[in-house]
């Protein structure tokens, strides 16, 4: 009689574990963030817990607009050149023999043991004049003489695919590799070219990993705030350096919590659009 | 002029041998399994044929030309995989108009061959319905009918039938070879499954280790296999080893009167069918035995027996007088029901 | 403002970060052996390491008072715990060192307490800008160490030594500037009213700044790099990719001394001299072991000391001090310094953020 209460209790206390876990890591420190958001700026001391709008008043200007949209299409372009870039490599690396493919992955993994600040310096140093790369094409005749390619855009971009393009790879690999091999071959022989089989049947059928990458690189690079300090001008910095500014340097957490929330906001908002765009070709 | 030869066909990685020295004529319309025991190189062979893999030395031709470099998407053969390879993404009629799209077809056309080959395969009105929907046997039939939706040249299945369950694949067994015959497309099946072999081909491949042993009518290579392997292969056999003696041969404990075993040998490998050993009361016939097991399956009897020359398995249509453990019986053996092979005896 | 730990250790953080290691291991922060103990506080990372090494274990050699010394975290964090344990009265520390703009913060809620010049024996000495005072003259916090930003260029590219901040506005310099990318640690508005407007008293209006931001945004061009991270821009003069900026003069100096093409020039206008001051906060109950540690601490061979191991610029005048030329000028110059308007950073530091960083991202 008492066996399945048991169960029960213990099938609870198994989901009891997650949930405190998630209210104390996810669930509280967002709420705290939420509220401090509301919370008055006190300027020359920290925050006193009055109700305003005022941070958010403050958010809403065509400045900080312009940083958001710039942040989210950063990260989307961060995402989708690690998608452009990881999906065929996963997938010639998930066809190569289990040995061979060892040394790739772990040289994945060795580069997601760098900190943001190892990547930001030797990315610097690769893209500068003085150092880098110009120089080498100097040496081989293909230009007149070594030139500065960082701080720049290009090198942002640069830096941030290199440092999310591992995370994409760990997320790819397990589907790519589950893949059906003869998928790819069946459209083959139906004649198919190998790259159109790779775009008409290896990309739809991953759908579902390659939405749920392109996310988590999003998400991952909209939280970077020390590339874009290093490797870019002022006009790339993304809303994540100017909330570090707030919180860090002006100790301004009210607003740093609302310019937080936004972030936090409209990534959801992408998360969910992208999700709805998976699941519909999914429905039918 | 046969529609596929296979010349010295060999295929290696590294110090495997997968195929040995394949050679192989496929005449025009006629359907051919490839048949043999897991690891044989019946799968291998196959690929060579589709593209998907190349012989590391000889030659591949179509239709009297070689095809060795032609790539697979230009080779127009029709290929069923063992997994089905239909695609999870598409519904049924976008998996069977997948070839048509590629080559630039009209939408109405799609639509019209679309239904016509699911009428073929017997699966109307399913076309609108994605491919995870769909049965074991109808995503079989759906396999079939993509595979065939350009009128293929050559059609291949590789072990196609595998995934389904004993009835249903021997229904399938009847409605592909019905399906080829109305078509008349020269079609190679890779099996293991020896009923399913004979069930459908004009001609069945045996193979082992690489090599093929057999190529004959499934009648022939069942009743003149070429070896101990390939009789013991294809359904139940007795193997016996056979001396010259008096009026006929001699085996350990009995005689098969006038089986000639060939010149000059003084012994040979034999093999006798369960069908072909007679079972008579004690003291009738040449063989001496005892019933060791009987199994009644209704609409025929096995009957094993042991015999000095080892445990003989007969074969007789139910309704005979029953056996029982322990009996006491001789056997005798007809000389035109035994192969005698040509090998020598293997110890 | 608070000099930042950097992100990665420049070559005076590692050396000395070496040495603190070993002597950690030898001898505990706390002498537990000493009755009389004091707690204080110090920017975390390089300055603690080296008050730990270089000062603290002399002081209670000198005082019998025992040293515990607190890592303050960076930003204004320290002053909230500050005024947060002020409320609740317990001290997190007794005295501790602060930056200009939040001893100035401290002033409003009378956060410090008042200390008694008579028992500072160099209280004179201490030259004026490095001392806070309450409205009423009351002292709330005296000098403890100083450092100056100068201009700092590299050899290679520059052959002849700058001698005016307004070097930085010429179209040569077009993407060969480094600059701190906050308007609140590069001081820039000051030096450029220094340099342009005559001083900084017009950025006693909202106009003045304005004014003043314009002339600054001729300069963005010229700026290759707004830093946060001190790495990154002193690995750049270093090697000439970016061959001219502002740094810190004796960081500039040591890199000189090792043989890197650097120099750092103290501008006829003066170079931003920045510094941090010893408090008492009003939670402690040890005001007069807290003034024994200050009247240490003010002692012309305790500024010696730290020019030399520590490398920061005495609060003392010149006069008193046994400082060689040599060693003086490692760390300091005579050049009256441009001396940053802290009221603003405490008046209207939203703004100035607000408008500072619409100046140079927009």
């Amino acid at each position: 009689m008492s066996a399945p209460a048991r169960t029960n209790a213990s099938g609870q206390a198994a989901l009891a574990f997650p949930a405190v876990m998630l209210a104390a890591f996810f669930v509280v420190p967002f709420g705290l963030m939420i509220a401090v958001s509301f919370f008055s700026r006190e300027q020359g001391g920290f925050y006193t817990p009055v109700l305003t709008t005022a941070n958010y008043q403050r958010f809403l200007s065509w400045f900080f607009a312009d940083i958001l949209l710039f942040s989210v299409g950063l990260s989307a372009l961060v995402s989708a050149v690690c998608l452009t870039i990881g999906a065929p490599f996963t997938y010639l690396l998930s066809r190569l023999p289990r040995r061979s493919q060892v040394p790739w992955l772990v040289a994945m993994m060795a580069v997601l043991s760098l900190s943001e600040v190892i990547i930001g310096f030797a990315w610097s140093t690769l893209l500068s004049r003085t150092a880098g790369l110009s120089n080498l094409f100097v040496a081989i005749g293909l230009m007149d003489g070594p030139e500065a390619w960082s701080p720049s855009f290009t090198a942002v971009l640069c830096g941030m695919v290199y440092q999310a393009f591992p995370y994409s790879i760990l997320v790819l690999y397990p589907a790519f590799s589950r893949l059906d091999p003869s998928l790819s071959e069946a459209a083959r022989t139906l004649g198919a070219s190998p790259v159109r089989a790779f775009f008409n049947v290896i990309v739809p059928s991953l759908r579902n990993a390659l939405v749920a990458t392109f996310i988590i690189v999003f998400v991952f690079a909209l939280g970077a705030y020390l590339l874009p300090q290093l490797l870019g001008r002022p006009q790339h910095w993304t809303l994540s350096v100017l909330i570090t500014d707030q919180a860090v340097y002006q100790s301004n957490m009210p607003f740093a919590a609302a310019m937080a929330v936004f972030l936090v906001a409209s990534s959801l908002i992408l998360v969910l659009l992208s999700t709805m765009f998976g699941g519909r070709r999914e429905a039918k | 002029m046969s529609t596929l030869d296979l010349v010295a066909v060999t295929k290696r990685y590294g110090d495997i041998v997968a195929v040995d020295d394949a050679t192989l004529s496929v005449p025009p319309g006629s359907f051919v399994c490839l048949l043999g025991p897991s690891g044989c190189g019946k799968t291998t062979l196959l690929r060579i044929i589709a593209g998907l893999e190349s012989a590391s030395s000889g030659e591949v031709k179509f239709e009297g030309e070689r095809i060795d470099a032609t790539p697979v998407h230009r080779r127009d053969f029709g290929m069923v995989f063992q997994s089905l390879a239909l695609f999870p993404h598409l519904s049924v009629r976008e998996n069977i108009a997948y070839p048509l799209k590629i080559r630039g077809r009209g939408k109405a056309e799609r639509e019209k061959r679309v239904a016509e080959l699911l009428d073929l395969v017997r699966l109307p009105g399913v076309a609108d319905r994605p491919i995870t929907q769909l049965s074991g046997g109808q995503r079989q039939r759906v396999a079939i009918a993509r595979a065939l939706s350009v009128s293929p040249k050559l059609f291949l299945l590789d072990e196609p039938l595998s995934a389904l369950d004993a009835k249903l694949r021997e229904a399938m067994q009847v409605e592909l070879r019905q399906l080829q015959e109305r078509l008349g497309i020269t079609t190679i099946v890779v099996t293991h499954d020896q009923r399913e072999a004979m069930t459908m081909a004009d001609a069945i491949v045996v193979m082992e280790g690489g090599r093929i042993l057999q190529m004959d009518r499934p009648i022939d290579v069942y009743r003149k296999p070429a070896s101990p392997f390939v009789a013991d292969f294809l359904g139940q056999t007795n193997c016996l080893v056979a001396k010259p003696g008096k009026g006929g041969a001699e085996i350990a404990g009995g005689t098969i009167p006038g089986l000639q075993l060939g010149a000059g040998r003084r012994e040979a490998e034999i093999s006798v069918r369960p069908e072909d050993v007679v079972i008579r009361p004690a003291g009738d016939a040449p063989i001496p035995a005892t019933v060791e097991f009987v199994r009644d399956m209704g609409s025929a009897v096995e009957i094993y027996l042991s015999t000095e020359a080892g445990r003989m398995i007969a074969q007789r249509a139910s309704g005979h007088d029953a056996l029982a453990v322990g009996d006491e019986v001789s056997l005798s053996i007809a000389p035109d029901a035994v192969v005698v092979f040509s090998e020598g005896v293997a110890r | 403002m608070t000099r930042k730990p950097s992100l990665v250790l420049n070559r005076r953080q590692a050396l000395l970060a070496a040495g603190a290691g070993a002597a950690t291991l030898a001898m505990p922060t706390v002498l537990r052996a000493q009755d009389k103990s004091l707690k204080v506080g110090v920017y975390g990372g390089y300055f603690k390491d080296s008050f730990d090494t270089n000062i603290f274990p002399e002081f209670t050699k000198a005082t019998g008072i025992a040293v515990e010394s607190v890592a303050e975290p960076t930003g204004e964090a320290w002053l909230v715990q500050l005024e947060q344990a002020g409320r609740a009265g317990v001290a997190p520390a007794d005295v501790s060192m602060m930056s200009q703009v939040a001893m100035r913060k401290g002033l409003q809620t009378e956060l410090w307490q008042p200390l008694d010049p008579a028992k500072i024996g160099n209280f004179d000495a201490i030259l004026p800008p490095f001392t806070v005072k309450y409205d009423d003259g009351r002292v709330a916090g005296v000098g403890a160490v100083a450092w100056y930003i100068t201009l700092v260029s590299n050899t290679d590219a520059f052959p002849e030594a700058p001698d005016s901040w307004a070097t930085f506005w010429d179209a040569d310099k077009k993407d060969k500037l480094g600059l701190l990318a906050l308007v609140s640690n590069s001081f820039l508005l000051e030096v450029t009213a220094k340099t342009f407007f005559g001083g900084t008293d017009i950025l006693s209006t909202d106009d003045g700044i304005l004014k003043v931001m314009d002339k600054l945004a001729e300069l963005k061009p010229n700026v290759q790099l707004w830093y946060r991270d001190e790495a990154q821009f002193e690995q750049a003069l270093k090697s000439g990719e970016i061959p001219m900026g502002q740094y810190y003069h004796d960081v500039t100096g040591l890199a000189a001394a090792d043989g890197f093409p650097v120099r750092s020039t103290f501008p006829k206008e003066g170079g931003i001299s920045d510094s941090g001051c010893w408090a008492v906060t009003k939670a402690s109950q040890k005001l007069n072991l807290a003034t024994t540690f200050i009247d240490y601490m003010t002692q012309p061979e305790i500024a010696g000391l730290l020019a030399r191991k520590v490398g920061t610029a005495p609060v003392l005048k010149r006069d008193v001090l046994d400082l060689t030329d040599k060693e003086f000028a490692a760390v300091s110059s005579e050049i009256e310094p441009i001396v940053p308007r802290y009221d603003l950073y405490v008046e209207k530091s939203d703004w100035l953020n607000q408008k500072w960083t619409e100046l140079i991202v927009g």
